[in-house]
């Protein structure tokens, strides 16, 4: 009986994961070719010869490739150094420096405007792509040291002695060569892909830090809502097309060779073991100090910017402190829903998206694990699936829904408070099955089997077995799919812009645009509340990792 | 009591093939092999982890080749001891039993006070006991044990091997112990078959 119902919920998940999707996505494509014509040359054509998207790819590959190469260079050093060597209060130092990245991105944005504005810097217009570089790096920095850290801090220190004693590492450029570039590796590259596709597909730090300069996802979101519309702006849908085609190659090829790098990482993490005594390094904090500071500062920047405010009189600027920025914040005005509006949408999008990704997003990496014994190439093929929405970014799920939903029902979609829930949950669902299904993988068969031999039911072995078991993973899960629907911001923009269903990142994109002071007082009052309960909610997962984790999540 | 007849099974390669073996009430016996003979599959295929290629399991007169593994009342004991992390001593020891005799099986392996120890505190001996006392609370009609001693230090192991024998007998309860150590098999066992 139990086994029936399992088979059902499999397939039932399989099902609606492609339903939901899939579908969209698509119906999105064939409304695009529909009103752009099939011909895929005048897509990258129109890419090429169009104004608003003349040097938009260049411009995006530089960036990302510079915020890539800026990441691991200051990531390294500071893996090494919370790797190698023992430091007092690591876990709080290491909470500390692996927090940018669990920030909403339009957090991020605000703390760098903040901080370069404190020094002047924003108006330069020669600073902006320094700052927009600096920013990817303090948003990714954290993806270098979550990869590499572990590997460094669990490895068996027998390996290095070892390494000493023979005649290939016996200086430290050998050993560099011989032993640490071959174990590093891998798990660089794998950061560094990661930092490439989250740079590559950054939205609202291009949004907020540049002076107008577009990525290609920053330009598809702006001209999105021109798009599938009958005979109107025809190259707007040519250039969609030609821009997501790239993107979700750049991807693909990216995640690919991420899934690559990972394996062989994997293989390389065993060899260590878990309790090693480690010195002290002495002059460690040179690098981890700074660090530290430059984790911290944009969001200290943030609060602290909440309770200035600026007025200014002709040429005169006056600064003042007081709460003036979170009344306003919280205060419903002609123009503007009330911070407490955004606050509940953002919960309650949060909420019903939980509701549906965490059940689907377990049974696909339990249905996954079953079919790896039974049927190996279903499970790939499903487990490939279940990663695609990695290859298409926030602002290309946005469209998707919008532009798909459109052509099903666009009176019944723009009205539907439901609507964002579901770029919510493309999103999250496929980052629940790549936290559960490693933790699936992870329990021994001889504990089912083991129970089994005792006589115990498949029910109870489910009940007091496998769910504490996964308990960790479940939670942090649940932690990931929340926060990343309370920060999202790219598909929420897109989709929202034609509604009152604010969110706390839309509400700080909003009022930051009105270009009051108050107003830049006030979204700073937002970003607040938004990056406090991104810090509550991954402090509180961060009991729940595995101490050998390792991995991005 | 327990009867193998005709057992066949291979991965790869063939493992073993016209396997046949008579389990008496109460008799012990030892099945040795050199590594990769297939000594774990068998005692796998017995109790129903894995399925037969060919062959009839008979468990007091019934066919229990196709019983679900958790119906069939066979228990096993790995070759590491199967201990739930995230379960106490006690807890664990609820997995085989719903009454209370939890205290009597730590009693009978010599852990008295062990009931609230966590599982990763437990020297390898005590966590083999644990999983012994456990797997004799679920009662089995026949109990397999997989290389049990092979991963303690030969003091320990020669003690365990004489206190599981006795605590066995004691029950009178039958079981199949598989080994590559000779010395193991002849000290546990009333019988030795080769594989």
């Amino acid at each position: 009986m139990l086994e029936m119902f399992k088979k059902v919920a499999n397939a039932s998940a399989v099902t609606i994961f492609i339903l939901l999707i899939i579908v969209p996505l698509w119906l999105a494509l064939d409304r695009l070719i529909w009103v752009a014509g099939p011909d895929m040359t005048n897509w990258f054509s129109a890419l090429n010869e169009n104004y608003i998207s003349k040097e938009v790819v260049g411009f995006t590959f530089l960036q990302a490739t510079l915020s890539t190469i800026l990441t691991v260079f200051i990531g390294l050093p500071i893996a090494w150094q919370l790797g190698r060597y023992e430091w007092p209060f690591q876990s709080f130092i290491k909470s500390i420096l692996t927090m940018p990245f669990v920030m909403p991105s339009i957090v991020a944005a605000i703390g760098f405007l903040n901080l370069m504005e404190i020094y002047d810097l924003r108006s330069n217009e020669n600073t902006w792509f320094t700052i927009l570089i600096l920013a990817h790096a303090w948003f990714n920095l954290s993806l270098v040291i979550r990869f590499c850290e572990p590997v460094l801090s669990t490895l068996d220190p027998r390996l290095e002695e070892q390494i000493k004693l023979l005649p290939n590492g016996q200086s430290f450029l050998d050993r560099i060569k011989h032993f640490w570039a071959p174990l590093l590796l891998p798990s660089v590259a794998a950061a560094a892909c990661m930092t490439f596709v989250f740079s590559f597909t950054s939205f609202a730090l291009v949004k907020l830090i540049t002076l107008g300069e577009n990525t290609i996802e920053s330009m598809m979101a702006s001209i999105g809502s021109s798009a599938g519309i009958e005979g109107y702006q025809v190259s707007r849908n040519e250039i969609i097309l030609g821009g997501s085609i790239i993107q979700f190659t750049v991807l693909l090829i990216s995640l690919w060779l991420m899934s690559y790098l990972q394996q062989k990482r994997q293989s390389l993490l065993p060899k260590a073991s878990e309790k090693i005594a480690k010195k002290r390094s002495r002059y460690g904090w040179f690098v981890v100090g700074p660090a530290i500071i430059f984790a911290i500062a944009p969001l200290l920047a943030i609060l602290v910017d909440s309770f200035r405010v600026q007025t200014r009189e002709q040429d005169n600027v006056t600064e003042s402190w007081s709460t003036e920025g979170w009344e306003y914040a919280f205060k419903e005005t002609v123009s503007l829903s009330s911070g407490w509006d955004a606050l509940i949408n953002s919960l309650s999008y949060a909420f019903v998206t939980l509701a549906i990704a965490l059940p689907l997003g377990w049974i696909l990496a339990q249905t996954i694990k079953d079919l790896e014994v039974k049927s190996p190439k279903l499970a790939r093929i499903i487990d490939v699936t279940t990663m695609l929405p990695f290859a298409v970014s926030s602002v290309m799920i946005g469209l998707g829904v919008t532009i798909g939903m459109i052509k099903i029902n666009p009176e019944f979609f723009y009205q539907l408070w439901f609507t964002p829930v579901i770029a919510h949950v493309m999103i999250t669902t496929p980052f629940v099955v790549r936290i559960i299904l490693p933790a699936l993988r992870s329990i021994e068969p001889a504990y089912d089997e083991c129970a089994m031999t005792l006589g115990v039911t498949p029910f109870k072995r489910l009940i007091s077995i496998k769910i504490p078991m996964l308990r960790g993973s479940i939670i942090i899960a649940a932690i990931f799919t929340l926060a990343m629907s309370m920060g999202e911001f790219g598909a929420s923009w897109v989709v929202t812009r034609n509604s009152d269903w604010t969110t706390l990142p839309i509400m700080i994109d909003t009022i930051r645009e009105a270009y009051k002071p108050i107003t830049n007082t006030a979204s700073n009052a937002i970003a607040s509340v938004l990056m406090l309960i991104a810090l509550v909610l991954f402090t509180w997962a961060e009991k729940f990792r595995p101490k050998r984790d390792g991995g991005m999540f | 009591m327990l009867e193998c007849i005709d057992f066949e099974k291979s991965f790869e390669k063939p493992l073993f093939s016209g396997f046949n073996l008579q389990l008496k009430p109460g008799e012990i016996v030892a099945i040795t092999g050199p590594s990769g003979s297939g000594k774990t599959t068998l005692l796998r295929c017995i109790c129903g982890l894995e399925i037969l290629d060919k062959g009839r399991i008979i468990l007091n007169s019934e066919e229990i080749t196709d019983v679900k593994p958790e119906r069939r009342g066979i228990g096993l004991i790995f070759q590491k001891p199967v201990l739930y992390p995230h379960l106490s001593v006690e807890g664990n020891l609820k997995l085989g039993s719903k009454n209370k005799e939890i205290f009597d099986a730590l009693e009978e392996v010599g852990l008295q006070g062990f009931n609230q120890r966590r599982v990763e505190t437990l020297s390898g001996g005590e966590g083999q006991r644990v999983a012994l006392a456990r797997a004799l609370l679920a009662n089995p009609t026949v109990l397999l044990l997989d290389e049990p001693f092979s991963s303690i230090d030969d003091d320990l192991s020669d003690r365990l091997v004489s206190e599981v024998r006795e605590l066995l007998k004691k029950r009178g309860c039958p079981a199949i112990l598989v080994t590559h150590n000779k010395k193991i098999a002849e000290n546990f066992a009333d019988r030795v078959v080769s594989l």
